[in-house]
């Protein structure tokens, strides 16, 4: 059912926390319910809190795939 | 409760504004630094008022930086420039009109060994691009021209002026706390590395502002510490009042600026053709559209305003910044103008609420005031 291909892309690579779950969050509310966001972030810190603060608001992370040190996040958008 | 005409020194807080900061200021409790949901809930506040005000100068979001208002980040960029600065290169370029927060710090800076040019201005306070250009040394690392005036509301070609720099490997700086919302800022468009903004000019709150820094240029920072904003800017964020900046730039319309350019005209043109001896400070064409200056021939600037004020008629005498010093404004004197003519002169700035009415009321007390005072 989980299309792979986004309709929209965030890079967010060197951005700290939680200004990334924010920004995540805010793209998510301007977006489709069920619409699928592809968000670029660092390792670390970055992706152990913004898949868990994304999933706190009712956004499910459809898959999380590392390249080098960045993580690429698929997420889908919840529906209202 | 009078009649306010003093908006180029500050703005009342549009009620939209204020319930904004509010909202905020009762709902988030976090600190928009941590990392739990309720730094999570702040942060969003903050970058989305980011969000807003990056979209309004078609810059990009990693491209703002938040401040304490139009000074610090005038401050920000003078310091934080010529600090990482090499030896060699330790020369700035700045105009004669600049605001004290430029100015004094231009100052500063010239005591600790940096050299500085003031480029002077044409009668009606243009700033020339070639006069910049000519500035130019090998040494120069940055030059600093406001967008517009604060006391003549003279708009500046700082496209030119940038042009020229980014054509010379020297960043450009452009204050553009007075011209914010009112004349378009495109940082893609207009060849500036830096841009200073604030939010109490345009009915947000006191105490914030931002600042813009062109990817990839590198800054020291003024205030070292919780390295918030990619380090460029520590200090807890001020959750409130960034929000109610963002509210602010996004409530902001280009028909307020359309409706006082039309009364500003009118106004002007009440006054010459009721007293005599009015003379507009600054051009004519290519100015805010809010900002007033004249100057009355024979007619005490000082005391003209504090007979307005006796009248609950608010105008500012020079820049906000000097009205507590007697000493004439030294962007007039720039101008060309000598003290007596400067001390002659009174600057009336409009709000997007500024009725005909009131402005009717002004021109029927400012004809009063002046037949007094010429009489004694
Ligand atoms: C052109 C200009 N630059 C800078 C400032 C300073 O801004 P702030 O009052 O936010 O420190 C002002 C106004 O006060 C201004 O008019």
């Amino acid at each position: 059912m989980d299309s792979c291909q986004p309709d929209e892309k965030l890079d967010l690579a060197g951005v700290p926390c939680p200004q990334n779950s924010a920004r995540t969050l805010i793209k998510l509310e301007g977006m489709d319910s069920g619409a699928m966001l592809e968000v670029i972030i660092d390792d670390g810190e970055p992706v152990k809190n913004v898949p868990p603060s994304v999933e706190e608001e009712g956004h499910r992370v459809v898959e999380k795939v590392r390249t080098g040190d960045r993580w690429k996040i698929l997420i889908r958008r919840r529906e209202e | 409760m009078g009649i306010y005409l003093d908006n180029a020194a500050t703005t009342r807080v549009d009620p939209a504004v204020a319930s904004e900061v509010e909202r905020v200021r009762r709902s988030a409790e976090g600190n928009a630094s941590s990392i739990h949901q309720h730094g999570v809930n702040a942060a969003k506040h903050i970058e989305k008022a980011r969000n807003i005000i990056a979209g309004s100068i078609n810059a990009e979001a990693e491209e703002i930086v938040f401040t304490s208002g139009g000074t610090e980040s005038n401050n920000t960029v003078l310091k934080g420039v010529v600090s990482l600065s090499s030896n060699e290169k330790k020369h700035i370029v700045i105009s004669a009109i600049e605001h004290p927060s430029i100015i004094e710090t231009a100052r500063w800076l010239e005591e600790a060994g940096i050299s500085v040019t003031y480029v002077s201005v044409d009668r009606d306070g243009f700033v020339s691009a070639s006069d910049v250009e000519k500035a130019l040394t090998a040494e120069t690392v940055l030059v600093s021209i406001m967008h517009a005036n604060n006391e003549t509301g003279t708009i500046e070609p700082i496209k030119d002026i940038g042009r020229a720099c980014t054509e010379r490997g020297v960043l450009f700086h452009a204050d553009a706390c007075q011209s914010y919302t009112k004349i378009p800022l495109d940082v893609k468009e207009q060849n500036v590395d830096f841009i200073t903004l604030n939010a109490h000019k345009i009915h947000g709150p006191k105490g914030v502002g931002a600042l813009y820094v062109r990817k990839g240029v590198k800054i020291a920072p003024l205030l070292h510490g919780g390295e918030q904003e990619a380090t460029l800017r520590s200090g807890t964020y001020n959750t409130e009042g960034i929000a109610g900046f963002g509210k602010a730039v996004e409530i902001a319309h280009t028909d307020d600026v359309k409706k006082m350019t039309e009364l500003r005209d009118w106004f002007s043109k009440e006054l010459s053709e009721n007293i005599e001896g009015v003379l507009l400070n600054g051009p004519d064409t290519q100015r805010l559209s809010n900002i007033i200056n004249l100057r009355i021939r024979s007619v005490d600037g000082n005391r003209l305003a504090a007979e307005l004020d006796r009248r609950a008629i608010s105008v500012g005498r020079g820049s906000s910044c000097s009205s507590s010093k007697s000493t004439p404004s030294h962007v007039l004197l720039a101008l060309g103008m000598d003290s007596k003519e400067a001390e002659e002169s009174i600057r009336i700035s409009l709000n997007k609420w500024t009725r005909k009415k009131e402005l009717g009321i002004v021109v029927k007390n400012m004809i009063e005031i002046v037949t007094e005072l010429r009489m004694v």
